[in-house]
């Protein structure tokens, strides 16, 4: 496996199969830009993970959470040699396309009919006592930082990016002015940028 | 009261979470192309919302790598962009997606439900916010529910749940064990008798607490009810009830739903 290339020390045997380190992903892109498959392996164990949850989180369906994750993931295979470092890292390039394909099918989901819901449920198998869909994580420092925002800014930012509305949703759900939803949104996510210590 | 000219640039923290419709989003990457410090920022907030979204991490099932693996196989690469398309980078990738992603959605419908049952749980808690502009203390109490179901709905630990009922149609449910509620809706509740009632109860060992009525309508979802103050080894049960409700589940359960507390 030719996982661990350009700009690491010297190889360190023994490492199959042990996912490289986050700042390899920029590397490894520009090793699937070249269609190398092994490339795409090491980047799928990666970042698969955090790619699903996020996806789940937004749309909690399991079943279609695994199909966007793919897409995500054949998306990065697809566009990898447009993949641009000067615009930004390479984990927010896949989690922003992990994030926005989890809102656009949310959304398209909004017009589903109703008759079509209504079909959808008549096959769910029956079960008596349901037990849980899992969802959820928590991260300590990202957590700590959403602590740090007043109640409106946390609200909205929590609403937008986790429950995947609109701000104009948003505004309706908290009955506040979309004016005040827009600023809040930014300064809440410029105090998080703060607290997180993003350059 | 609005301002008579907003500042495109307000949008960028919407614009970074997806927050926007497709107008939103043209008309503020044309603001965009024009102002080096914005993308500046834009680049800094997605950064941040990138961090936001890697907090979850969820291996998938083992046999979606090979799946994967062998849909890369056959997928055709895009070579690289040319330089002076513009703008660059990021808002370039959803045409192309859009072309790329039909074919992989080829997925039963059996779990699909869950997530449109959230999906219609969340839109109807818009429209429930979209309905307020009526009488003004309406509006409060209104405002007041829709914000405890949105918290509900966006907690960080927020599950969800579905289940049979017994005589017809599906329960959802979506829970913050930490904030010890949830929001229930029903689909497909078979419309009762007018001298009957379906009733929502806690059901564990703090004893059996009624969460409210029900009502069915025939093709429209029941609910979203928000049920608070739940305790340890709760279920959500269902019963059928005499009109006005029952003090005590007088029938036996149509739907016993383990909230796995």
């Amino acid at each position: 496996m030719n996982v661990r290339r350009s700009g690491q020390p010297a190889d360190v045997a023994g490492l199959a199969g042990v996912p490289p380190p986050a700042a390899d992903l920029a590397g490894l892109i520009g090793e699937v830009a070249k269609g190398d498959e092994a490339a795409f392996r090491a980047l799928y164990d990666q970042i698969s993970g955090q790619v699903l949850g996020i996806v789940t989180r937004v749309l909690r369906d399991p079943a279609q959470s695994e199909e966007v994750m793919q897409e995500v993931l054949l998306g990065v295979w697809r566009n990898a040699a447009r993949f641009d470092p000067a615009a930004g890292s390479a984990a927010a390039w896949i989690m922003t396309q992990a994030h926005r394909r989890a809102v656009d099918r949310v959304r398209s989901q909004q017009s589903a009919s109703d008759r079509e819901l209504r079909a959808a449920v008549a096959v769910i198998p029956y079960d008596e006592v349901a037990e849980a869909v899992q969802a959820s994580l928590e991260h300590e420092r990202v957590r700590h930082c959403l602590t740090g925002l007043t109640a409106v800014q946390r609200e909205t930012v929590t609403l937008a990016f986790y429950g995947g509305y609109s701000y104009r949703e948003v505004a309706q759900l908290l009955g506040i002015p979309v004016g005040t939803v827009k600023t809040r949104m930014r300064d809440g996510l410029i105090r998080l940028r703060d607290c997180m210590g993003v350059e | 009261m609005r301002s008579s000219a907003p500042d495109p640039h307000d949008l960028v923290g919407a614009y970074v979470m997806d927050a926007v419709d497709a107008g939103d989003r043209a008309a503020f990457e044309r603001h965009l192309a024009g102002c080096e410090a914005c993308r500046e920022e834009v680049r800094g907030l997605r950064e941040t919302v990138a961090r936001m979204a890697a907090t979850a991490d969820r291996p998938p099932r083992p046999e979606l790598r090979e799946q994967t693996m062998q849909a890369a196989a056959r997928l055709r690469q895009l070579p690289p962009a040319l330089a002076q398309q513009a703008p660059r980078g990021w808002s370039r990738l959803r045409t192309v997606w859009r072309g790329t992603s039909r074919a992989a959605r080829s997925q039963s419908w059996t779990v699909r439900v869950a997530a449109l049952a959230a999906v219609a749980c969340l839109a109807v808690a818009v429209l429930f916010g979209a309905q307020m502009h009526g009488a003004q203390t309406r509006l409060n109490a209104a405002t007041a529910h829709a914000r405890a179901m949105a918290a509900v709905l966006g907690a960080p630990d927020a599950i969800m749940l579905t289940a049979k009922i017994r005589t017809g149609g599906t329960a959802t449910v979506v829970m913050s064990h930490h904030a010890r509620e949830l929001v229930l809706t029903a689909h497909g509740l078979p419309v009762l008798p007018r001298a009957w009632v379906y009733q929502v109860w806690l059901m564990g060992p703090a004893g059996n607490r009624s969460a409210g009525l029900l009502y069915a309508v025939r093709g429209k979802m029941a609910g979203p009810m928000l049920i608070s103050g739940l305790l340890g080894g709760d279920k959500v049960g269902l019963t059928v009830e005499p009109a006005g409700g029952a003090r005590r589940p007088t029938t036996r359960p149509i739907l016993l739903l383990n909230l796995g507390s």
